[in-house]
């Protein structure tokens, strides 16, 4: 690379013409506001969704808990356990809003701002992990309710059974997490293996010059 | 770019730097855009990353300081997202004849550079001080990292690095 004439180049370089412009003062307004980061990089809608559900579940939690505990009812330790879950799982998600701090992201520096994309969509990839957990909880709930609709004494002879419930608990939450590792965290795993790619190679790169 | 309306308001300051600045967002677009798509795309992405910092920024940078940020920002992400598209067409095609030439003939002078060495040149045609550039990169990664495997981890950090990360 000549950089005399790579140079030259660039302080001849003609203007874009009118045609391809891109920007025209008419959309200005929409540009200023719209998101400049793709669906990908972009998971403050998913998460904030994340933390409303999480919250909703965990006030029907609580009143199935102090159900539970007023009558000390048979389902006392796994709604116990579902409301450990749902608050680790409202916890990380908040701090993962926070820490993304959306607003101020695109404003870091280049290595800070590839560091803090890719332990995004890490975080973000593991927290699949709790989704599954969940997922495995209320499939279980739902069955249970489905069963007990069509057949009255299904509800009961499930609830006697605790270690084959913990057994279907388990199965679920693993068949749910072996769906989402076949269908949506590829696609995490991926951006997040271009990333971090990208930040290594410029740090090999900046190193060498 | 020249026919911003001038409107008052507090999105006035960020019109005005746009009106400046523009020119330095078109110029990244010839190091990472092969088309006028990629470079409209590009182009807006830039804008709209310059504005939402600049908007919320709380410490004492400066909105050109901000603007070449986002435009190396999304430069990089832009060659993150190219690169996982599956096949994807790399030639230059620009409507104006004047224009390919043109960018024809600086990608050849450039020839095969990393992204790294293309925001560099960027921002040295771009008269941006060797200490700004710095500041616009960050740290990088020191050479003499220990690596992480083999490295014995007590529970406390390990498990503060799994709930609590910064």
């Amino acid at each position: 690379m000549e950089l005399k004439k790579l140079k030259d180049s660039w302080d001849n370089f003609p203007e874009v013409s009118m045609e391809e412009r891109p920007v025209l003062s008419s959309d200005l307004e929409k540009i200023v506001v719209r998101n400049p980061l793709s669906d990908a990089f972009y998971l403050k809608n998913k998460i904030l969704l994340r933390i409303i559900a999480g919250v909703l579940l965990l006030f029907y939690n609580m009143y199935q808990l102090r159900a539970q505990f007023i009558t000390d009812g048979s389902e006392l330790d796994r709604q116990v356990v579902i409301f450990l879950a749902l608050s680790y799982f409202i916890y990380f998600h908040i701090r993962l809003l926070l820490y993304a701090d959306y607003s101020t992201l695109l404003g870091l520096r280049l290595m800070p701002f590839l560091q803090k994309v890719e332990t995004i969509l890490d975080k973000y990839t593991l927290s699949f992990g709790v989704v599954s957990i969940l997922s495995g909880f209320y499939t279980l709930a739902i069955l249970e309710k489905v069963l007990s609709w069509r057949k009255a004494g299904s509800l009961l002879s499930s609830h006697d059974s605790s270690v084959y419930k913990w057994l279907i608990i388990i199965f679920l939450s693993v068949s749910f997490y072996i769906l989402f590792l076949h269908t949506i965290i590829p696609k995490y795993k991926k951006m997040l293996t271009a990333v971090r790619k990208y930040k290594e190679g410029i740090g090999v790169r900046a190193q060498k010059k | 770019m020249n026919n911003f309306t001038k409107k008052e308001g507090p999105d006035q300051d960020l019109r005005s730097l746009l009106k400046t600045q523009h020119k330095r967002v078109y110029s990244i677009c010839r190091f990472f855009a092969n088309n006028y798509k990629e470079h409209q795309r590009l182009f807006a992405d830039i804008i709209s990353a310059a504005s939402q910092s600049i908007r919320s920024r709380r410490g004492e940078e400066s909105k050109q300081m901000l603007l070449l940020r986002a435009c190396i920002n999304m430069a990089a992400l832009h060659s993150i997202t190219s690169d996982l598209q599956p096949v994807s067409d790399r030639s230059i095609r620009f409507k104006s004849p004047d224009y390919q030439k043109n960018m024809l003939q600086f990608r050849e002078r450039m020839g095969e550079i990393t992204d790294y060495e293309k925001m560099r040149l960027f921002l040295e045609f771009e008269k941006v001080s060797p200490e700004e550039i710095a500041d616009l990169t960050g740290p990088l990664p020191s050479r003499n990292v220990v690596p992480k495997e083999g490295v014995k981890k007590n529970f406390i950090p390990y498990l503060k690095e799994k709930l609590i990360w910064s």
